[in-house]
């Protein structure tokens, strides 16, 4: 921190700052609608360069041109109403702007400039600072979870410093569904690392009409961030705001007793045919012995979780700037350091510098932003120790009283106490240096020309050692000593050139906008891998060994290049009747010679009927109305480089000749003909404000058809021999809405604000594969399956129908060929009734893609009281779990019966959830466990308090004495409660990437537990 | 103002000029299919990846788990050896899908190699014998396990493959042969090529395997005895040969196992490069095993023969059920771990393992069969193939032997005695020789016994010798005894309840019907080329 602010003094002095002089001023506070002051509103002597901005908390101090006494007073803000208002008599002027969803007049950020929401014919949403910053979060996309609507957001783990799944309108598209990034009109920035306080909006941009301009790459729709700038004529302020909190890991699993469990191990054995092999005296030795340690929450621990973020910001009339740096601290909640430095947890430093200078016409602004990362994680993974210790029965502890870690029968090779404490770990370090250039020139007044450069530096390093932790009576950790360092670079260049043209011409108002571009990006890496290292320091020594395997030069060793030319024309007409058209012709590296261009083009229009003359009687209730449609297509080029060329590769330690290692020479095919992916999209969207804008509503409707999909073939028998590229082959469909309503009250002096946004998004897929229709995939005990006319992936195996509740009903049921059950065991449905179970009875079994997405925003504002509570979650979802947490005594790997497993079935309670406990091989667990039904089938639906903030504000009468502007403090809840019928694990978690990819690993509930934070905060404003 | 705008247009220019990337840009790190083969390393580099691609450890030790020497209780090995050939299993298509991957990378091989001009022609036509010896070998797997197939002898298209239908199995076979034959005029012997060379295939390699080839068409023998002969009789021509003078060593010394006299073709590994380590699960966990995931069967240690060269079961064999280990053919424990052996550690130091439950008297009781634990399954552990040099974790360098010249010499003993040519200088040449190696003394274990059950004794031998190299479930099948072997309850240990099965501890619940001796072709593959058929019963 000592380093960041010299820094901070150094940037301090390279940016001028002053403040005009002269003579009658104008003061006055800017509040938003629930009386909260808002920073940087715009104050403009309309028709004059005469304006200001608010402070931290709201107010300013506008000094008038000599001589001039009336005007008007413009006051704007992105995200909310600008009013127009005369000067005052009395040079006192208290203002209450609208917030962004409810007007229609603000400015959005879109592709390449900003445009009044007014004129927005795309789908497109705004998230603003206030929605993101102030969570106790290390990455953004955390903060936006539910902030907007169709924007899915899916925490894969709670580890901190792991990434989310991300999608815009759920998946449209078998490939990668991840919107494009762009970072202050840079395409590619990381929005992971980005510090969240940062952050000034974020655009999302839906459809065709707001995201054809970026063409190729937007067919899953864009995320524009936009970070905070310093403003013309802002007094230099200085503000810190920090939070410092808890985070308490929420283990939702409970072992059953030892000796329960013991009994329960009885139970499956009898159940089997077999012998007992716990006498009574066993299990009264076990209960006397009492419960153990062997558990998950003897591997966690409360972790301190803290964000620090100091910010100064300022402005003359020629220059402005905006200097940052934050510090985050994300404690892991694993006990143990892996034996040396500092404890697991994820830290993040970021430093940014905004500067803009105004040259008579020419406005330059350079952004800089420099952030670090480190990940201290263990050295096993994470599955690895919850598996451990949820698999093996609590009559087990992790240390003896001496100290030393133990094994046991069910665990005999690691303890992950230990490992943990200290088996090594890897850690990750990552550095980023974002720049950006960008310059407008005003050639005239009608027509800006600008030109950007923009180039993010990444590199990362990870270093992993392994170290030797021994066990008693047997078992040893890491004695290969492993450590290994790997290094990536990369680097990405973005260049651009566009000029904007402005007409207005009496009623007719034209805007265009054309440009050129060039990105390109290239990387490349190295990795040393070397075992039976020095067991103190993980250096070389005497015996040490490279592992040829993991140790090379150079991997993946990339380079992509794409040039662009788009443009965008606006027309309105009344300003009441608008048309917009987009287009982006891309062409790409990815592809051969012949197909590398592609042209996205689209339209689309609104119609702002409550402008319309015959709307007038009734815009009292309805204040605003506004109907939207666009049409047009979008591209996809996610596909690795080089895949249009076969290519040969060399590789070391193939074989061997005479104990000699030998390398060899492996083949990738290649595709020719591979190209783009195209989604043609439409959208019909409707706006309205009721009630002088108090209510607003604005509901859209979309459907997207993605084809040419990129996609390894399926259509080829696997005795073809090897494997394919991408081919352009499948077609998906998606069609959803999404409806936001936002509702204002004032009761008295408290100041409320309801926002809820709700969507919902359906895929069908049209085309697989050639003529290939369907697609299943065995997945562990069940199967994924894709199916032409379906939703993309879908859960699929037998239904089960219930338990059989005696002999009789045993032998009158269809069973799978040669099963062996009895009374207890599950009993599946003949969907066929052909009196057999059998391939022809397997069906659909759920979907695990989230539908009816929410999200609740309450906000109170009483004197200096604010309150701000957000919930969000899932209407549906299927998630099928399996593994330890699941099935009884899993495979004779896991050795332990959980509470929610208990409601099991017995003669007498034959109307048990899960059927009797058996023996891994019997013919009742082959049948039970083995058969892949939907007896591993969760309600993943669910809703979480996600974040309730409690603050005060001291009065400004009070904070003025001391020369502060503002003072908060606030009290933090993250996490806090979450209903869902799925009981012993997140409901978030999930097992997919963001394709839905049938190559997923299945979900063994094996996650890390949601961290329940409670902390407090602390804004200041000098 | 102008000096601005002409600095800005410069520095636009500028920008755009440095930051625009071409966008024809080919791979560093890779060649291209048009320059690739004119390299000779590449070349080389080829022939190798072909090489690893011939077999892998995974199916050399696992496949024994679907035959009567092994249990495992992982994935497919379990629900197979149970009965269930269910034909959408991962195994029967990930097996089949790898053969293919094997021939698919021959065929590019074969069809890219003339691509080169600088290599010697005499070097070509070497690798290319090499190559066609790896396609006939994994055309040879996939015949052993499906029956008809497809035979790939060319790179074939996509189109091709969805096109492509079986070729009858005795068409298959009479490739293989033919390939094997080619192969063997043009391979060097053994002693033909240099020292470094050790490892390849050679002129034997190519004779025994059609050896084997022809041994399991049970119809071919007369073949079978002229192909062991030239490679017994004739060892200037087709290289030198003779049985190890330690049958353990040749698994386990790290030395004899990469050079000895025996071995005619391994799977090559070297430490640390290239290695393989599956010995983790199948060893003692006292002595670092991890969970032991495939185990030995009751009825392999019960086909290990008495000194006095009886079977246990037969009158005067002199077995002692109560010390069922001890006067055993030498290779059982050279093989298997069993209640009370004694265990050898890499640094010569010796340690006993106590299998019986309730015996150690360690409290950990690690090796211990237990329900519950990660031990055993079966209550035996695998010694065969146990390296005192790997590293960490039994990661070894040791070589899998695919063809030895103890098989040579048993494919001829079993040829000659289907022929009815069984007799004392036969058995001499064959089975005494491979008795007296392993430390047989008793004539009654050396000396012909005659043609009764003559066919059993050479099966037993097959059995011993051979158990955990990959060869019982080839041998169950080809010899049609699936019925019995593969049926019924699987045994393990004595350590059960003794009113159950005369105590022998029940593993698994077997069965086998008539069309599992061939595995179902995947239905995948089936779903994309409708000229695939199934076979019957599937």
């Amino acid at each position: 921190m000592k380093s960041l602010g010299m820094l901070f003094i150094i940037m301090l002095g390279i940016c001028s700052s002053g403040i005009g002089q002269s003579n009658s001023t104008i003061n006055g506070v800017v509040r938003d609608s629930i009386g909260q002051g808002i920073a940087g509103v715009n104050v403009l002597l309309k028709g004059s360069k005469t304006g200001t901005t608010t402070n931290q908390s709201g107010s300013y101090t506008l000094t008038l041109p000599t001589g001039i006494t009336s005007g008007t007073l413009v006051f704007s803000y992105v995200g909310f109403t600008t009013r127009e208002i005369p000067v005052p008599s009395n040079g006192t002027l208290n203002v209450e702007l609208a917030n962004a969803t409810s007007a229609l007049t603000d400015v959005v950020v879109v592709g390449y400039g900003t445009q009044r929401r007014t004129n927005v014919t795309g789908a497109l949403n705004v998230v603003s600072a206030r929605d993101i910053g102030n969570k106790p979060v290390t990455n953004t996309l955390q903060a936006l979870q539910g902030e907007s609507p169709n924007l899915i957001i899916q925490q894969s783990s709670f580890d901190p410093g792991s990434g989310v799944n991300i999608n815009i309108r759920g998946l449209g598209t078998l490939g990668d569904n991840t919107p494009l990034i762009v970072i202050d009109g840079i395409i590619g920035g990381n929005i992971n690392t980005i510090n969240p306080n940062d952050i000034e909006s974020v655009t999302v941009l839906k459809d065709a009409g707001s995201a054809a301009i970026y063409g190729s790459r937007a067919a899953n729709g864009v995320l524009l961030v936009t970070t905070k700038s310093g403003r013309r004529n802002q007094k230099s302020t200085v503000s810190y705001n920090g939070n410092v909190g808890w985070q308490n890991p929420r283990v939702l699993v409970e072992k059953v007793s030892a000796w329960d469990n013991a009994y329960y191990k009885n139970l499956s054995l009898v159940n089997s045919g077999l012998q007992p092999i716990y006498t009574p005296d066993d299990l009264q030795k076990l209960k006397d012995q009492g419960n153990g340690t062997w558990d998950v929450e003897h591997l966690l621990k409360n972790a301190l979780f803290q964000t620090h973020n100091l910010s100064i910001s300022g402005g003359s009339e020629n220059n402005y700037y905006f200097i940052s740096g934050g510090y985050q601290d994300q404690g892991s909640n694993f006990i143990g350091n892996g034996g040396t430095g500092a404890d697991f947890g994820y830290q993040k430093y970021n430093l940014r510098l905004n500067q803009t200078s105004i040259i008579g016409r020419l406005k330059a602004n350079l952004i800089l932003n420099y952030t670090k990362t480190r990940n201290k994680t263990n050295s096993i993974g994470n599955n690895n120790i919850f598996a451990d210790a949820n698999r093996v029965p609590l009559n087990y502890n992790w240390k003896d009283s001496a100290g030393n870690y133990l094994t046991n029968p069910v665990a005999s090779q690691y303890n992950e106490y230990g490992v943990l404490e200290k088996g090594g770990y890897n850690q990750s370090d990552v550095d980023e240096i974002f720049a950006s250039v960008n310059g407008q020139f005003d050639i005239t007044k009608e027509l800006k020309l600008t030109g950007v450069f923009g180039s993010t530096m990444y590199n990362s390093t990870n270093f992993y050692r392994r170290m030797q932790v021994n066990y008693l009576p047997a078992g040893i950790y890491g004695d290969d000593r492993a450590v290994s360092d790997n290094n990536f670079k990369n680097l990405q260049l973005n260049t651009q050139l566009y000029a904007e043209y402005t007409k207005n011409l009496k009623e007719h108002s034209f805007k265009l906008l054309l440009g050129v571009s060039n990105e390109n990006y290239t990387g490349r890496g190295f990795s040393i891998e070397k075992t039976l290292t020095d067991p103190f320091l993980g250096t070389p020594t005497t015996g040490t060994l490279i592992t040829v395997g993991n140790s090379n030069n150079s991997i993946g060793v990339d380079a992509t290049s794409i040039s662009s030319a788009f443009g965008r024309l606006n027309y309105s007409y009344k300003n009441r009747y608008l048309l917009e058209g987009n287009f982006r012709e891309d062409y790409s590296s990815k592809f051969a010679k012949g197909n590398r261009a592609a042209f996205f083009p689209s339209v689309s229009a609104g119609w702002l009927l409550s402008q319309e003359p015959f709307m007038d009687n009734i815009n009292r209730t309805v204040s605003n109305l506004k109907l939207r449609v666009s049409y047009g297509s979008l591209g996809n080029q996610s596909v690795s480089s080089y895949q249009y060329q076969s290519t040969y590769f060399n590789y070391s330690s193939a074989y061997g000749f005479n104990n000699n290692v030998v390398g060899g020479a492996g083949y990738r095919q290649g595709n020719p003909a591979v190209t783009w992916e195209t989604a043609t999209n439409f959208n019909a969207g409707l706006d309205a404000g009721l009630i002088k804008n108090k209510l607003t509503v604005s509901f859209d409707y979309f459907n997207k058809v993605t084809d040419n999909i990129l996609q390894a073939r399926e259509d080829v028998p696997v005795l073809y021999g090897a494997g394919f590229p991408s081919f352009n082959i499948a077609k998906v469909k998606n069609t959803g809405y999404e409806v936001t309503l936002n509702y204002n009250l004032k009761t008295g002096g408290a100041y409320h604000t309801f926002s809820l946004n709700f969507a919902d998004n359906k895929n069908t897929l049209l085309r697989l594969n050639a003529d290939k229709t369907e697609q299943i995939v065995n997945q562990d005990v069940f199967s994924l399956l894709r199916r032409v006319g379906e939703p993309i992936t879908q859960y699929y195996g037998y239904r089960v129908a219930g338990i059989f509740h005696d002999a009789g009903d045993v032998s009158k049921s269809p069973k799978p060929a040669g099963a062996d059950v009895g009374p207890g065991d599950l009993k599946f449905q003949d969907l066929n009734n052909d009196g057999k179970i059998d391939d022809n009875d397997k069906t659909v079994l759920g979907n695990p893609f989230p539908r009816y997405t929410f999200g609740f925003t309450y906000r109170l504002a009483v004197k200096g009281f604010d309150i701000q509570i957000f919930a969000q979650g899932v209407g549906k979802r299927d998630a099928f779990l399996r593994g330890e947490l699941v099935e009884p005594f899993h495979y004779n790997y896991g050795q332990t019966i959980y509470e929610h497993m208990t409601d099991y079935w017995t003669p007498s309670n034959p109307d048990a959830k899960y059927p009797r406990f058996a023996n891994i091989g019997s013919g009742s667990n082959t049948n039970n466990w083995r058969t892949g039904s939907d007896i591993y089938k969760y309600d993943g639906a669910y809703i979480r308090l996600k974040n309730i903030n409690i603050g005060y504000s001291l009065p400004t009468s009070v904070t003025q004495r001391w020369g502060i502007q503002k003072v908060r403090a606030s009290l933090i809840g993250q996490n806090l409660i979450t209903i869902s019928k799925l009981n012993f694990v997140d409901p978030e978690t999930t097992e997919f990437g963001n394709d839905l990819n049938l190559g997923s690993a299945s979900n063994s509930a094996r996650g890390y537990p949601l961290p329940v934070f409670y902390g407090f905060g602390l804004d200041v404003t000098f | 103002m102008k000096f601005y705008k002409n600095i800005y247009i410069i520095g636009v220019i500028a920008f755009l000029a440095t930051g625009c990337k071409k966008l024809d840009l080919t791979p560093t790190d890779t060649f291209s299919e048009l320059n690739f083969w004119t390299v000779n390393e590449n070349v080389n580099n080829a022939l190798n990846n072909n090489y690893s691609l011939m077999y892998n450890s995974g199916l050399y030790f696992y496949n024994d788990a679907l035959s009567d020497n092994q249990f495992s209780n992982s994935g497919d090995y379990n629900v197979i050896s149970a009965g269930f050939y269910t034909p959408s299993l991962s195994k029967f298509r990930n097996d089949w899908g790898y053969y293919y991957s094997t021939i698919k990378s021959c065929n590019l091989f074969l069809e890219g190699i003339d691509q080169n001009k600088t290599l010697p022609a005499a070097s070509i036509d070497r690798m290319k014998a090499e190559v066609r010896f790896i396609r006939a070998f994994a055309h040879f797997n996939l015949t052993k396990w499906y029956g008809d197939v497809p035979l790939i002898d060319k790179n074939i298209t996509p189109e091709e493959a969805q096109q492509i239908a079986r070729t009858p199995k005795a068409q298959v076979v009479k490739f293989i042969v033919d390939e094997l034959e080619a192969a063997a005029t043009i391979l060097p012997s053994k002693d033909e090529y240099d020292a470094g060379d050790n490892g390849r295939i050679t002129k034997a390699a190519a004779l025994a395997l059609e050896a084997r080839v022809l041994l399991y068409q049970g119809d071919r023998m007369t073949d079978v005895v002229a192909i062991c002969e030239k490679l017994m009789n004739n060892q200037s021509a087709y290289g030198t040969y003779s049985l190890a003078n330690s049958y353990s060593n040749m698994f386990s010394d790290p030395t004899v196992n990469n050079t000895n006299s025996e071995t005619i073709l391994s799977i090559q590994y070297v430490l640390p490069a290239r290695t393989w380590n599956e010995y983790w699960d199948f060893a003692p966990r006292s002595v670092g095993g991890r969970v032991s995931s495939m185990a030995p069967l009751q009825s392999l240690v019960d086909s290990y023969i008495m000194l006095n060269g009886k079977s246990i079961n037969d009158a005067g064999s002199g077995y002692d059920v109560s010390n069922p280990y001890s006067n055993r053919d030498p290779r059982l424990s050279a093989t298997i771990v069993y209640d009370g052996y004694k265990w050898i550690n890499a640094n010569g130091t010796s340690k006993t393992i106590y299998i019986k439950p309730g015996s150690d008297p360690d409290r950990s009781a690690l090796d211990e069969y237990s329900l519950t634990g990660q031990g055993t399954k079966t209550g035996y552990y695998w010694r065969k193939y146990f390296d005192p040099g790997a590293l960490a974790n039994f990661v070894s360098g040791n070589n899998l032997h695919l063809i030895r010249y103890a098989e040579v010499l048993l494919m001829y003993a079993e040829a000659k005695n289907s022929l009815g040519q069984m007799d004392a200088s036969v058995w001499d040449e064959t089975i005494r020789a491979l008795r007296a190696r392993v430390g047989f003394t008793d004539a009654g274990a050396l000396n012909y016994p005659g043609n009764t059950n003559i066919t059993n004794i050479i099966r037993q031998e097959r059995r011993s010798e051979l158990a955990m190299e990959d060869f019982r479930s080839d041998d169950i099948r080809r010899w049609k005894i699936g019925e019995t072997a593969m049926s019924g309850w699987a045994h393990g240990a004595k350590f059960g309840d003794p009113n159950v099965d005369n105590g022998y501890i029940r593993v698994q619940n077997r069965k086998f019907e008539q069309n599992n001796y061939l595995w179902p072709i995947p239905p995948s593959d089936r779903a994309l080329n409708s000229n695939l058929t199934q076979n019957p019963g599937y």
